[in-house]
């Protein structure tokens, strides 16, 4: 899901929870009920809500199962191997287009990150470059144009200045 | 020499009124420090990376240590009303994060140490810019404040396990497991805060052993520096530390909830089996929700981060299915008065609710691809404490000087404090979110666009904050001052 679709979602969720716990909290509230006859209806209602919460959160759980980022790298996928250091990426120059592509990922000194955007600046896909271990990043590029690459982890001084990019065509 | 065990609630007051005193004012400073970094990825002025690293150390830690402290302080005296406490072990505690926090500013300010308080090593040895003393003071520093924590946490589960018959007491095991039983004998089941302090204090525990196992690692490689350390099992660690030690200050902090609000509604908050379930699945939750911070470390198995994944899902239930939906039940036709105590215990709930559903959004796998290591990490976590812990913080502070003082503060107080908390705090958050979701990273000194404009829009807002908690700070002050009346407000 795109990062906008994701505000948006939170938003709703947000505005909604806001407005029903100040109702909730606001409505007749000199209108005084005894505590329990409050908590007899609240606890029924509480059920379903907490059936409802379940049902959300395993089902969520379920349809991440089929959106997960770590494919095994196919056989016949070609492989860049990317070196991350303080505070630079060794990058291929060009990457091509529509053909399943791995990136061999690995640091020569400290944690990075290494955040692939895409030409109008969206996050593409990011994996962690780790000192004595290569995470493998498998990817398809739909679209040509210039990619840029940011650290996603703070690396020292200039971590905001690391930067590259490469081309796809 | 005679022991200060608690027999009066004085004690156990001055216990925890030194602990929040100290709290708030770390985090009224380390709001300053804030200010100014916003200020300056808003382009407003300038500080120079290295300066803002060090900066943003001091932040991180300083912001959590605060927050610690003022909830170790309410559950250290919550504890003391159910069974005797030392007060000499508390005040041992406290004097550990006071060394600790002096540690780290002498690491910060002269040494201008800057690889951040969750440092992923190899850092802070790699590529340093600070002599390596500063590293050497920040790591005893951290390593002291873990220690504190660990004191507060041996003492209260101790006592705890004391009072209530060891570990199935606590948790009430039997009250759940053979209620009918555990009825027939005229049994009662710890109060709800009891339960806020034990997870605290086995997670806690946990937690700080982890973090002090990398930090002792840590110290031994600032030591001799051909000691090598696996990164992987490094940064589980610090995470295992550094995600549980910030997550359960919120659980702290939900104290004064249990506590507080009953005091406001005149309504009573009882242990009820929904509740003792709730806290089993916090304490563990809790603890293996920090897989979350590796879903970017390919290597890590991928079922470790499917745990992860399912942990952070599962916390939510316990907080919005019985902590929230049992306060907003609480005070639903209570005919409580909206006062300022009462007012931020109910809107600490909103912010823990609005930061807690960022959080997982952040915590689903194909989300945060596009969300990890961007702003929308500090939104949530800002949410969550700005707008949640502090207010619980702050609830639970107005509650006690509501009722000491027998009066409450005016509507334009509130107008005002509410403005400038919730209304800033808005605007504050909101800068984070909306950078989040474009894809700026974290941690930047310098952001690329549109970071710098929601930065200033960001800054803005924490300023309005700043204002609202001086009005806050003013009236508490004066709130304080007036005799103490036995008449409720």
């Amino acid at each position: 899901m795109a990062s906008g679709a994701i505000f948006g979602v939170f938003i709703v969720i947000a505005v909604i929870a806001i407005v029903v716990m100040v109702f909730l909290g606001n409505y007749r509230l000199r209108d005084t009920l005894p505590q329990a006859s409050v908590t007899a209806r609240g606890y029924v209602i509480r059920r379903y809500w907490l059936g409802l919460t379940l049902v959300i959160a395993i089902a969520a759980f379920i349809t991440t199962l089929s959106y997960l980022p770590y494919s095994q790298p196919r056989i016949q996928a070609r492989h860049y191997f990317v070196v991350a250091r303080q505070y630079s990426f060794g990058l291929p120059k060009v990457v091509p287009l529509g053909i399943a592509i791995v990136f061999d990922v690995t640091s020569a000194d400290v944690n990075h990150g290494f955040g692939i955007y895409t030409p109008s600046g969206k996050v593409f896909a990011q994996v962690q470059a780790m000192p004595d271990y290569v995470n493998h990043l498998q990817v398809v590029f739909t679209v040509a144009g210039h990619y840029s690459v940011r650290c996603m982890e703070y690396c020292g001084i200039a971590h905001a200045a690391m930067q590259g990019g490469f081309e796809v065509r | 020499m005679k022991p200060l065990s608690v027999t009066s609630p004085a004690i156990g007051l001055r216990v925890m009124w030194t602990y929040i005193v100290t709290g708030l004012t770390i985090f009224l400073l380390m709001l300053l420090v804030g200010i100014s970094m916003r200020g300056s990825q808003a382009g407003w002025w300038t500080i120079e990376p290295g300066t803002f690293y060090s900066l943003l150390s001091l932040h991180g830690i300083g912001m959590l240590t605060a927050m610690v402290v003022a909830g170790l302080g309410t559950l250290w005296y919550l504890v003391s009303r159910e069974t005797g406490l030392d007060a000499r072990v508390a005040y041992l505690a406290y004097a550990f994060f006071v060394a600790g926090v002096a540690c780290v500013i002498v690491s910060v300010v002269p040494g201008h140490y800057g690889a951040l308080w969750t440092m992923l090593y190899p850092l802070p040895f790699t590529g340093t810019y600070w002599p390596t003393w500063a590293t050497g003071a920040w790591l005893v520093g951290a390593a002291l404040v873990m220690l504190g924590f660990m004191i507060w946490c041996g003492q209260i589960l101790g006592a705890l396990l004391a009072r209530y018959g060891g570990l199935g007491g606590v948790l009430a095991v039997d009250y759940v497991l053979h209620s009918r039983a555990f009825a027939k004998l005229d049994r009662e089941p710890p109060p709800p805060q009891i339960f806020a302090a034990a997870i605290t204090a086995i997670d806690g525990l946990i937690a700080g052993a982890a973090g002090l196992t990398v930090g002792v690692a840590l110290i031994v490689r600032w030591l001799d520096p051909t000691v090598a350390i696996d990164p992987l099992w490094a940064k589980n660690l610090t995470y295992l530390f550094g995600h549980t030690f910030a997550n359960l200050t919120m659980y702290m902090a939900v104290a004064g909830i249990y506590v507080g609000l009953p005091i406001c509604t005149r309504r009573a908050y009882h242990t009820s089996v929904p509740l003792v379930l709730a806290w089993w699945g916090t304490l563990l939750f809790v603890i293996i929700a920090y897989f979350h911070h590796l879903y970017m470390d390919f290597v890590q198995a991928e079922s470790v981060k499917l745990v992860g994944e399912l942990a952070s899902f599962l916390a939510a239930i316990p907080v919005v299915v019985i902590t929230v939906y049992g306060a907003v039940l609480l005070v639903h036709r209570s005919g409580m008065r909206w006062t300022l105590g009462s007012m931020f215990l109910f809107t600490g709930l909103i912010g823990w609710v609005v930061g807690g559903v960022a959080a997982v959004l952040d915590s689903t796998i194909p989300f945060n691809v596009d969300l990890h290591n961007t702003l929308w990490v500090p939104a949530h976590f800002h949410t969550y404490l700005l707008e949640g812990v502090v207010l619980f913080t702050l609830g639970w502070v107005f509650v006690n000087l509501e009722q000491r003082a027998g009066a409450s503060s005016g509507a334009l107080i509130r107008w005002l404090a509410g403005l400038g908390v919730f209304g800033g705090g808005a605007l504050f958050v909101l800068g984070f979110y909306i950078a989040g979701a474009a894809g700026v990273p974290r941690r930047y000194a310098v952001e690329p666009p549109p970071g710098p404009y929601l930065a200033g829009i960001a800054t803005v807002g924490a300023i309005l904050v700043l204002v609202g908690l001086l009005v806050v700070a003013y009236e508490a002050l004066r709130l304080a001052r007036l005799p103490r009346s036995e008449v409720a407000p």
